[in-house]
């Protein structure tokens, strides 16, 4: 089978990930590890197209039958475990506002009590 | 005693100057206005009563817990958590402080089913308040006869314990959690309570589960 043209298009498309990524390591914002995490995970995918049967090997000894499969199933673990990520970190946003506005009722009623 | 009445309010211009004005011989009235976008801050100042802001609505719990920091910091002896929309009786607050000033117990709860005159619509007690007073009791060890009823007092000790963090209504959940931890003596008394709309519905009810999950996780 011919996988060229794909293969070139997702190899171009992570090359513009991993430059994206370098800039914001470089004016650091991000740390250090997270960008090591970054770049193993597009790795994985350029391996993945480049050299499609090492998924397979990896299907096999994780006993599912085709790399693709295996490739979607972690796929989805992963997005799962970004949302459930996510969603504490929103959590623990939302309660910060809500000291922040608890702070500025309770300034203002006690900057309120001199006059 | 030093009481003081918290009420969170959000949107409640409708109702707000008669329930202030019922429950004020009572107590210092702390109104926490919750980011309304009626004329409920200015019907609650000119009522002439301590009125606490919320830049942005954050919730009842987040209200409430407002208004006992306020409340706290200005060395009360009993606190009372009232409902804005007019749904509980302001003479029965001397009732729901009694326990405490008798100094039997650290927290009263308002229980809407100990009062048989109470006329609670069926089906909101069938499908929504007898599974959640259940759900209550079985997650938490209490014997309790109503769950999430606003009507509470709590005394100066046990408001050094009780810090809500649950901003929206799991935060009636989260009341009686703590009372449980901190090992704080309480006690319900029948209230009444008028019904005006459905309240809180079964949405609610299984957003309160989900915010009590996430909750836990994110200590």
């Amino acid at each position: 089978m011919n996988y060229l043209p794909l293969q070139i298009i997702v190899s171009l498309f992570v090359l513009l990930v991993i430059f994206r990524l370098s800039r914001k390591f470089k004016d650091s914002i991000l740390k250090t590890s997270e960008f090591i995490g970054w770049l193993v995970i597009w790795a994985v995918v350029l391996v993945a197209f480049w050299l499609p049967n090492t998924a397979s090997y990896l299907a096999l000894l994780v006993g599912i039958g085709r790399g693709v499969d295996l490739a979607v199933y972690s796929a989805i673990l992963i997005i799962f475990y970004l949302i459930f990520r996510l969603y504490l970190k929103h959590d623990k946003q939302q309660q910060q506002i809500t000291k922040i506005i608890r702070h500025l009722a309770l300034k203002e009623e006690d900057e309120k009590k001199p006059q | 005693m030093k009481t003081f009445i918290v009420i969170p309010c959000y949107n409640e211009a409708e109702h707000l100057a008669k329930v202030i004005a019922a429950v004020k011989p009572y107590g210092q009235v702390v109104l926490v206005d919750d980011g309304s976008t009626d004329q409920s801050f200015n019907i609650a100042k000119n009522c002439g009563v301590i009125v606490l802001r919320h830049l942005v609505n954050r919730g009842m719990g987040a209200a409430l817990e407002t208004g006992d920091s306020y409340a706290f910091k200005h060395g009360a002896d009993v606190v009372v958590h009232f409902d804005a929309d007019g749904q509980h009786l302001a003479e029965e607050i001397p009732r729901v402080i009694e326990p405490i000033s008798q100094g039997k117990v650290d927290v009263v709860l308002g229980s809407r089913f100990l009062d048989p005159g109470n006329n609670v619509p069926f089906l909101k007690k069938l499908l929504i308040l007898k599974p959640a007073i259940l759900f209550q009791n079985l997650l938490l060890g209490v014997k309790l006869t109503d769950a999430h009823n606003g009507f509470r007092a709590l005394s100066y000790a046990a408001l050094s314990k009780i810090k809500i963090t649950q901003d929206e209504f799991a935060h009636a959940t989260e009341i009686i959690e703590l009372i449980k931890a901190h090992n704080l003596r309480y006690q319900e008394v029948p209230v009444t309570v008028k019904y005006h709309e459905f309240g809180q519905g079964f949405s609610t009810g299984l957003k309160i589960l989900k915010d009590l999950f996430f909750g836990k996780i994110n200590r």
